[in-house]
């Protein structure tokens, strides 16, 4: 329980997985949108996300061909829990009472 | 991930330094709280102003029918000055709404537009058509140009936000549209004049305790 997921466990990617959790389930966000949101590079942003991809956190899905091809990215039910057990992970081993969830919140 | 025009670069991302966990909570809140902002359909201090507007709206409406005898309603200055601020505060929601949503599609996207229809639709024709009805039996100016337009949108527009507040689970704007309905059955027993007056108040009230609580959540 203690032990902090490193997949989200650097800056970037708890960033992300943070704004993607923001939305609602099913919805998804565009790339260039995250992009802008995060201000990271195109390469750095499009390494990070496969980062996730490959743990199944996130999923992406290409639209369109050639220039008007758009790229939008959404959280996995996988990846909301897992932002949600290191939440806890985190607030655990800071002493903290565990945050509610957001269905509990909401 | 499949390569497109706006992915144009791959370059090894840097896992960045060692986070300890006081860091890593410090960066979570902090994402929280920027992310909440770029999504943010109703930021606070856009709902704050524009309840300011409501209520400059419906006091010009008040002093206009303010010790009218007979009671004709208010005067085309006045109701300039309503159109001018529905205007500018449609344009003002919509630009605020576009770049909330940018980038952004899916289910709830499109029940935020539905919701968003229903509230245009109950405002536009709830009032109107009661006017209609009413000058059609033989009400007088009192009641067409006064009571009614005063707090029926209130009362229509306000039970509509009710049920979608209610649907979403947001009791913060579940308790402001609620203050403005209640507002809204306040005007309508305050006379013809001071109608307007309970509207814009309680409109003003409704939305400025929404935009407060709203404020203080959002850095929760």
């Amino acid at each position: 329980m203690d032990e902090l997921d490193q997949v989200i466990h650097t800056p970037a990617r708890l960033r992300i997985v943070v704004t993607l959790a923001a939305l609602s389930d099913g919805d998804t966000l565009s790339f260039t949108r995250l992009q802008e949101i995060l201000d990271l590079t195109p390469g750095n942003l499009i390494t990070h996300l496969r980062k996730l991809e490959d743990a199944r956190y996130i999923e992406s899905e290409k639209s369109g061909n050639g220039t008007a091809s758009c790229t939008s990215v959404t959280l996995t039910p996988q990846g909301r829990a897992a932002l949600t057990t290191y939440t806890d992970t985190l607030r655990n081993l800071l002493g903290s009472p565990p945050a509610p969830t957001r269905d509990q919140a909401a | 991930m499949p390569g497109t025009h706006d992915i144009e670069e791959t370059t090894e991302a840097n896992d960045g330094d060692e986070m300890d966990p006081r860091e890593a909570a410090r960066l979570l809140a902090q994402a929280e709280r920027e992310v909440r902002r770029q999504f943010d359909l109703s930021p606070p201090w856009i709902t704050a102003l524009g309840g300011g507007v409501i209520l400059v709206a419906y006091g010009a409406l008040w002093l206009s029918v303010r010790g009218q005898h007979p009671y004709t309603g208010p005067s085309l200055g006045a109701i300039a000055i309503v159109y001018g601020a529905l205007v500018v505060s449609m344009a003002v929601t919509v630009k605020v709404y576009r770049r909330a949503t940018a980038g952004v599609k899916g289910p709830a996207v499109r029940q935020q537009q539905v919701e968003g229809v229903a509230i245009l639709v109950s405002f536009i024709l709830g009032s109107p058509v009661l006017q209609g009805a009413l000058r059609h039996y033989g009400a007088g100016d009192a009641i067409v140009y006064g009571v009614i337009p005063a707090a029926a949108p209130l009362i229509i527009v306000g039970t509509t936000v009710v049920g979608i507040a209610a649907s979403k689970s947001d009791w913060p704007q579940f308790a402001a549209a609620l203050a403005v309905v209640i507002g809204g059955a306040v005007a309508a027993f305050a006379g013809p004049s001071g109608a307007w007056l309970a509207a814009g108040i309680s409109m003003f009230v409704g939305v400025l305790v929404y935009a407060v609580v709203r404020a203080r959540l959002q850095h929760v």
